[in-house]
């Protein structure tokens, strides 16, 4: 049977499709240098990931997750995992206040989104999304819809942690592609890979109580949990979702309002100017919550409405906001 | 001077954009400081609108059409002398635009109504100026509008289209005459 062993969970193949994914009681930090084995540790975890997969599902977000097979066990969609691990921040901590020198705490306007390449040799790396595409990690497309799928986790997992006192400070993802070739969130989401804090104290919650040898790790671990098990109804969240798409005309085809438009720009003595090419934008809202299939249906839409591939080329990209003013 | 309607520039990024960058349009807005009368009829309005002469923009009608019909349009009291005689009336002109809806923030629609800068609104046959006799959603039914100083004048509607009885209407005809008046005297 094929095994795969990281830093605090098996993966075990069971076919094709399907894995098993072992919890251990195993946890670490700094890239590895400081471990240790904290009792149960394995079992809250588990939970926590069933629960928050769940109710990501819920919400119709495409995880790897399929059901919970025992205290420690989950059964999960096999995936190739993206080697890009996405980090988005609601308040300034860790790496982030370390590599620009801001104070922990800060509010941020907007949810930030960052990419850091999965390797541990290298310590995990902050990546660009450019160098993550022209290394082949991901391609354009998978950048536009992980980040949107991203911010709407956030809101999501926002208004979940607020309801039950707690503020997400940020939280890590992780991507692959299904058997399929969908493109899904995997691995896990618990205390190990978020930050949060007591919503009124602001005490820490999460793995920087270990980090920090703050103590009672596992305890504060459980009553995550604890509160998390006592969510029997959902809140309402309204999703928006955008896809942009732009429209333009071939290069190897005549553009005679870009041309009328490129001589008015010469009559007006702009210099070095070799063409003008116009084109259209559309912006089409969704309200729900952005996914590799939502992306899809928007192509569908550019190719058989928007545009015509005939003489025009097209440019998507989604964006996700948590109201629907913005954007 | 007037400038006609009628879309010979194109208008590929908006109404007037091309025309107001012209050569001759850099001339303009001297000859209008001289206090000279400039008339901007349909896409002579957009142009002096892009061309910052007159306040707002002309753009996409509501119904996404291009529309073509006789409409009834209220005037009200302005500065501008070649609206003379025209005032509070109801006048039955016809439009023929895709881009006619009069935009502008709501200030600056605050500042027209205050400065009696708004010369032409949209109405009924009643002379009721509402919802239903708006052809394209233009703000506050604007229709035509003056500069401050009452020598610039941009209306969507044809006067000149209605300057004889054969046309249909000869109300449009009063603006060519004072027009006429105000440079023979």
């Amino acid at each position: 049977m094929e095994r795969y062993s990281g830093k605090a969970k098996d993966i075990e193949l069971l076919d094709e499709k399907e894995v098993k994914i072992h919890f251990r009681d195993s946890i670490s930090a700094f890239d590895g240098e400081k471990t240790e084995e904290l009792l149960n540790k394995g079992e809250v975890n588990c939970r926590t990931s069933a629960k928050l997969f769940e109710i990501l599902n819920e919400y119709n977000i495409e995880t790897h997750y399929l059901k919970s097979i025992s205290s420690r066990d989950l059964l999960c969609e096999k995936v190739d995992i993206i080697p890009v691990e996405i980090v988005c921040r609601n308040i300034a901590a860790g790496s982030f206040c370390r590599r620009y020198g801001i104070e922990i705490g800060t509010n941020f306007d907007q949810p930030l989104v960052e990419f850091f390449l999965k390797e541990d040799e290298l310590h995990d790396p902050l990546i660009t999304e450019e160098a993550a595409i022209l290394m082949n990690y991901l391609s354009g497309e998978d950048a536009t819809i992980i980040k949107a799928v991203t911010l709407a986790v956030n809101h999501i997992l926002r208004n979940i942690f607020k309801s039950i006192s707690l503020v997400l400070v940020d939280f890590k993802l992780e991507f692959g592609r299904s058997h399929e070739g969908k493109l899904i969130i995997a691995d896990e989401i618990s205390a190990d890979t978020m930050r949060l804090w007591e919503i009124n104290t602001g005490e820490i919650k999460d793995k920087d109580r270990y980090r920090k040898d703050l103590g009672d790790v596992i305890q504060h671990y459980k009553d995550i949990l604890e509160r998390l098990e006592t969510i029997t109804e959902l809140p309402n969240i309204e999703f928006n979702t955008k896809t942009n798409i732009r429209i333009s005309l071939k290069d190897s085809v005549l553009d005679p309002a870009g041309e009328v438009t490129f001589r008015s720009l010469k009559r007006n003595e702009y210099e070095n100017i070799e063409s003008v090419r116009l084109g259209k934008n559309a912006s089409i809202k969704f309200s729900s919550v952005p996914s590799e299939s939502l992306y899809k249906k928007t192509q569908e839409i550019s190719n058989r409405i928007l545009s015509n591939p005939l003489i025009e080329e097209t440019k998507l990209s989604m964006e996700y906001f948590e109201t629907s003013n913005e954007g | 001077m007037i400038i006609a309607g009628g879309f010979s520039y194109g208008d590929y990024l908006r109404p007037g954009a091309i025309a107001s960058h012209s050569p001759i349009a850099k001339k303009l807005p001297e000859y209008v400081e001289s206090g000279k009368f400039v008339i901007g009829i349909c896409n002579g309005f957009q142009i002096l609108c892009e061309l910052g002469l007159l306040p707002g923009i002309l753009t996409t009608n509501t119904s996404t059409k291009f529309i073509c019909k006789w409409v009834n349009i209220s005037t009200e009291q302005t500065s501008c002398s070649l609206l003379k005689g025209m005032e509070n009336k109801k006048l039955k002109l016809p439009i023929a635009h895709y881009e006619g809806r009069y935009y502008s923030e709501p200030a600056n629609i605050q500042r027209l109504g205050n400065n009696n800068q708004i010369a032409f609104s949209y109405c009924n046959e009643q002379g009721e100026i509402n919802e239903e006799s708006n052809p394209n959603g233009s703000l506050e039914n604007i229709a035509g509008i003056v500069n401050k100083t009452g020598n610039v004048l941009g209306m969507m509607p044809h006067p000149e289209r209605a300057s004889f009885l054969y046309l249909g209407s000869e109300d449009g005809k009063i603006i060519f005459e004072n027009l006429k008046e105000e440079l023979t005297c």
